[in-house]
């Protein structure tokens, strides 16, 4: 695929800090991270609870600004965008997919996944073949008429998943997809997320607890307080969970 | 019950902007009623203060027998002085005039109730020694006229207005020609000084009896008794009984509030408006409150959840939140007073611009204020009951519940109740009779009635109607606003509120504006007809009736009829018990120069208008108004007993005439009947009509160079006045837009609350949105694509509903002032309610989509 020829770093930090500021007290949420993620690469984020995985994803995507350091999205420094140039960025080539779906409660599946669509001031009815082929895709065919509340989260999710990626997105930022679902639905969105990445060369980055949802990924990126201490890569197509197993022990320990 | 309070607070204080809008809507409440009460009760006080002042320290008065139409004679006074217990004895007379400098420009001004009322001065004969002794007099500066002396004190103000100074000659139109008098002080703003809106001047009673061909001749007297007599009411009516037995057929003796009662009579009307919209307040004000209970319950399902399952019974649960409803209103309630008052001030204002008098006093007990706040805090637990009850019914389960996200269609059963209750209120007013005194209270109910009604019918509106906007939202912001303008089926319970104070406000505006050009229309077409021609030509002073040949002969005039004012009393025999008015006007006409220039409307029915005229000029008869027939219950046929100089006589109603002048009855007659019944002649006014091929200037200017310098006269066309009258129903009106403006206010405070919530509500949503490349101009544009859609629905109730209650107020007004309106079709209102609708919720939307704007990404998709 096109995926392969084009190589070099989609995404990539340089001294990434970010440090919050509560009265006397400063909590260091990351610190100097250097870190890259390439072309059509599935990368997976671990770290103990609060040791900055959230906080990665959000500066990643131009949701937060860092204290210190840059992000290149695609060799373009976030810090010299204004508010509206980094909201068309994330229009335009980046997809986040929740813990908590966020979809709209008033619109239907078919409209939750146009939805960026929509907000790119497109016309939803001449996109209706793709959002199928996605809903399709996602396993959702027959449900394109049902709203949030008539669909399970596992459901749910792969909404988000469809509309994550109905763009056409260069990087897709999920924080822990699979943190709400049962092991049986997480399985099918982690294969669906491995599907897609090399389906549509898209660049996945996946914040997870799981390290069987890390296993799926092309590379593990392990986070202690704030820093990277560790990074294993896929050998045969997957991340060995005992290894992964192994690194979270050591770092919760 | 610490702990509970405690929760309470606390609860608060987490959502301070939320506290802070609920109390907002207390305040607005407390406000408005408090306004609302402070205004009628400050204007009723400062007529009555005026006339009190007028009557100042007199107990008792003898005022002219209401058995005869004549003044009282001088000789009477010393009667009066020797019954014992009267200390003081003050003559006076009145007499309207002008200064001789102005009677070229002088105007008719009208008052409220189109009575017609020239802006005269009022000249005062009194005594100098005695009526300081029972009116109060402020000098400002120099000092009271000396008995006999040709010397007169004005008020300061008006001697400003005419930059007049102690020393100068004022000069006076008097029947004969003019008098001179010398200003020896001016009086400060106070007691007599507020009369007749400061125009007015107190000379010697002599000279003006002698001026004005009135001798021996009073008004009043005013007496002035021991305080041990007239603090015990018993004693008074024990003199006032001697006092009547002494003056006997030629005078009656009165307590000197009796007048301020006819006045506050007039004010009774606009303070019902008043009243009815402050019900209006509080409804909508109520609206927030419920809006944001329902609000924080809903959000804190899971919260009470948890605490019924650590132990806090339902009764608990029900106590803290209205706990919380108690802490609010509190605050609401003490803010809104100083905010009530404020707007009070400027309700005094404008009710100053059509009752003339008042004063910058307020008129406020504590009682008024407990009241208020008693109000604010009773409407915000009634409002936060539901909400609390709700809460109450929370089971420890729905904490663990996820929420679940589900718009819910509304209960059949409401929006069904709806529509009953519209029919039901349509037919409390079009379907019973109900009598007089309960009109304004069933009026009322029904009117809310039909509001309730039509809110709960808004719940099905929102599910159909919502698509109408949404085309209009997406043509004005695009895909962002057709997602704006859905959410509105989101919360329809907010929704409905919403839109119905929008609703509620809108028709406020719509139905005055409907009622107001109804009745300009009708009251143009009746100057059109009634008063006829094209140029009145006026004096303050009675004008002979062979003026009206010289008028004729000046070249341009067609046609020329005279018309004589005069005030006659009617004998209480012939009105209904318990009148206080018993003062009509008499208009005497020609009736064959009359019918070539103007033409009378007949309401009754079933009159024949030549017979009606006929049975006119055969004499002994009357014309009367259609007010005058609705107020004192006379119709055509019944017979009227007039109070002539001559001794009463009974005339014949020989047709029910339309009018529009209000407050006094309204007479008309022949002048062969004013001739042979009241001995009088000359004319007030004469109307002309200009022949074919000249124009109305050209022939004003004609007599104004042949008659003005002579005659004292003025001169106005039909057209100046007509626009007068109409600019005079217009301010008249202009209370109301006010009102209607609070209105606006109070409906754009409901769109304010209701988006704040959603905004609030939906923080995750529009952190979502953002991340999925919003920008925030796009969310603010989703938000007041909201607005648009809680805007239009409003608008198009509002259009409807106003349409409707126009109707039902120009009934009320028919059925209650004797009025004989109809209603007529206008665009205009109904543009400027639709107009108004959509601007208001858009300005009103601003500050919460910017608040939407401003959402923080991370924060919003963190929590759950
Ligand atoms: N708004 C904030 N203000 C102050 N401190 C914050 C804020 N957001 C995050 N932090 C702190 O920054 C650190 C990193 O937070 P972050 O949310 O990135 O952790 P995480 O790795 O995603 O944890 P989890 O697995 O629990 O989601 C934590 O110590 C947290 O307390
Ligand atoms: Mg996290």
């Amino acid at each position: 695929m096109a995926c392969e020829t084009e190589n070099g770093a989609v995404l990539r930090t340089e001294n990434l800090t970010k440090i919050y500021r509560m009265g006397e007290v400063e909590v260091v949420a990351l610190q100097d991270v250097n870190f890259a993620v390439q072309r059509g690469e599935f990368v997976a984020i671990m770290g103990a609870s609060g040791s900055g995985k959230s906080t990665l994803l959000h500066l990643l995507g131009g949701l937060d600004t860092p204290t210190k350091g840059e992000v290149y999205f695609d060799g373009q420094a976030l810090s010299k965008l204004n508010d509206d140039q980094i909201t068309l960025l994330r229009r335009q080539k980046i997809g986040f997919i929740f813990q908590f779906y966020n979809l709209l409660p008033t619109l239907n599946a078919t409209e939750n996944v146009a939805l960026p669509l929509m907000i790119d001031g497109k016309q939803a009815f001449h996109y209706q073949d793709k959002v199928n082929e996605l809903l399709h895709l996602v396993k959702l065919g027959g449900r394109e008429t049902h709203r949030p509340d008539q669909l399970s989260g596992g459901q749910q999710q792969r909404v988000a998943i469809a509309r994550a990626f109905v763009n056409q997105p260069q990087v897709v930022l999920a924080d822990e997809p699979t943190g709400n679902l049962d092991s049986r639905s997480g399985k099918a969105i982690l294969e669906l997320l491995q599907q897609v990445c090399k389906d549509y060369c898209t660049t996945i980055v996946m914040v997870t607890h799981d390290p069987k949802a890390a296993s799926y990924a092309d590379r593990v990126v392990f986070l202690k307080d704030g820093e990277i201490v560790n990074e294993i890569a896929s050998q045969n197509g997957s991340v060995p969970i005992d290894q992964i197993m192994t690194i979270m022990a050591a770092l919760e320990s | 019950m610490r702990a509970l309070w405690f929760i309470a607070l606390r609860n608060l204080s987490s959502r301070k902007f939320r506290a802070l809008l609920t109390a907002f809507g207390v305040l607005l409440g407390v406000s408005v009623v408090l306004a609302i009460q402070v205004t009628n009760q400050t204007t009723i006080d400062s007529l009555r203060r005026v006339f009190d002042r007028a009557a100042g320290q007199a107990s008792l008065l003898v005022i002219p027998s209401s058995q005869k139409n004549d003044n009282l004679k001088q000789s009477l006074l010393p009667t009066v002085q020797s019954v014992k217990g009267v200390s003081i004895a003050a003559p006076s007379i009145r007499v309207n005039t002008l200064p001789a400098d102005e009677a070229t420009n002088w105007q008719i001004n009208l008052n409220l109730n189109g009575v017609a009322a020239g802006n005269f001065f009022l000249l005062y004969g009194v005594d100098p020694i005695l009526d300081p002794q029972v009116r109060v007099y402020v000098l400002a500066e120099g000092r009271m006229p000396q008995a006999g002396r040709y010397e007169i004190v004005l008020t300061r103000k008006y001697a400003e207005d005419k930059k007049l100074r102690i020393g100068n000659w004022l000069i006076l139109l008097t029947p004969n020609g003019t008098i001179r008098l010398k200003i020896t002080g001016l009086l400060a703003a106070e007691g007599v000084a507020l009369i007749n809106d400061s125009a007015v001047g107190f000379a010697p009673l002599k000279v003006v009896q002698d001026a004005f061909d009135l001798q021996d001749q009073l008004d009043e007297i005013a007496i002035r008794v021991p305080e041990s007599i007239s603090s015990k009411p018993a004693l008074l009516e024990n003199l006032k009984q001697t006092l009547q037995g002494r003056v006997g057929k030629n005078g009656d003796v009165v307590y000197p509030d009796s007048r301020g009662a006819v006045v506050s009579q007039m004010l009774a009307t606009y303070q019902l408006g008043l009243s009815f919209f402050s019900i209006i307040a509080i409804f909508v004000g109520s609206f927030l409150v419920y809006n944001t209970f329902s609000m924080t319950v809903t959000e804190r399902i899971r919260e009470i959840g948890m605490l019924r399952a650590i132990g806090m019974s339902r009764k608990q649960v029900l106590a803290t939140v209205l706990m919380e409803a108690f802490i609010v209103a509190l605050f609401g309630s003490l803010a809104g007073i100083p905010v009530g008052l404020l707007l009070a001030r400027g309700l005094i204002r404008m009710t100053d611009a059509v009752i003339t008098p008042s004063e910058e006093i307020f008129s406020v007990s504590a009682l008024t204020f407990l009241e208020a706040i008693a109000v604010g805090i009773g409407v915000a637990l009634i409002s936060a009951l539901q909400p609390a009850m709700r809460a109450a019914k929370i089971s420890p389960l729905d904490a663990l519940r996820v929420r679940a996200h589900s718009d819910s269609k509304p209960a059949k059963m409401i929006w069904i109740g709806g529509f009953f209750l519209i029919a039901f209120g349509y037919f409390i007013i079009y379907g019973t009779d109900w009598p007089e005194s309960w009109m304004f209270t069933i009026g009322s109910t029904a009117v809310l009635t039909i509001f309730l009604g039509a809110t709960l019918t808004v719940t099905l509106a929102v599910q159909y109607l919502e698509v109408l906007p949404r085309h209009l939202a997406a043509k004005l912001y695009g895909n962002e606003g057709r997602l704006g303008s859905a959410n509105v089926r989101r919360s329809v319970g907010r929704t409905t509120l919403t839109v119905a104070s929008l609703m509620v406000s809108l028709t406020m505006i719509i139905s005055i504006n409907s009622v107001a050009t109804s009745f300009k229309k009708d009251m143009g077409a009746w100057i059109d007809s009634a008063l006829g021609g094209d140029l009145y030509v006026r004096s303050a002073i009675t004008m002979r009736q062979s003026f009206g040949n010289q008028l004729k002969s000046v070249p341009g005039v067609a046609t020329v009829t005279p018309t004589r004012v005069l005030e006659v009393r009617i004998a209480p025999e012939s009105l209904p018990k318990n009148t206080l008015q018993n003062e009509f006007y008499l208009y005497a006409i020609e009736p064959d120069t009359f019918r070539q220039i103007a033409d009378l409307q007949f309401t009754d029915k079933q009159a024949d208008a030549e017979a009606s005229w006929a049975r006119l000029k055969r004499g002994s008869a009357v014309f009367i108004s259609n007010v005058t027939a609705d107020r004192y219950q006379l119709s055509r046929g019944d017979s009227i007993t007039i109070l002539t100089p001559r001794g009463k006589h009974s005339f014949t109603i020989a047709g029910v005439v339309l009018d529009f002048t209000g407050q006094r009855g309204v007479l008309y007659t022949t002048y062969q009947d004013l001739q042979t019944y009241f001995g009088e002649s000359g004319a007030d006014r004469f109307t002309l009509k200009v022949a074919a091929g000249y124009s109305v200037d050209q022939v004003a200017e004609e007599i104004e160079s042949r008659y003005q310098k002579r005659r004292h006269i003025s001169l106005q066309s039909t057209q100046e006045f007509k626009q007068s009258v109409l600019d005079l129903v217009s301010s008249a009106f202009r209370l109301f837009d006010v009102l209607g403006l609070i209105g606006i206010f109070i409906g754009a405070l409901g769109v304010v609350n209701t988006l704040t919530m959603n905004v609030i509500e939906r923080q995750r949503e529009i952190g979502a949105l953002r991340s999925m490349g919003m920008t925030r101009l796009q969310v603010m544009r989703m938000i007041l694509a909201e607005a648009l859609a809680h805007g239009s629905m409003g608008g198009i109730y509002g259009l409807l509903f106003g349409f409707l209650i126009a109707q039902v107020m120009i009934l009320a007004m028919n059925l209650m002032i004797g009025y004989n309106l109809s209603y007529k079709f206008s665009f205009q209102p109904f543009l400027v309610g639709l107009a108004i609708a959509f601007l208001v919720a858009q300005i009103a939307a601003l500050g919460p989509a910017r608040r939407a704007a401003q959402v923080n990404i991370i924060e919003a998709i963190k929590h759950e």
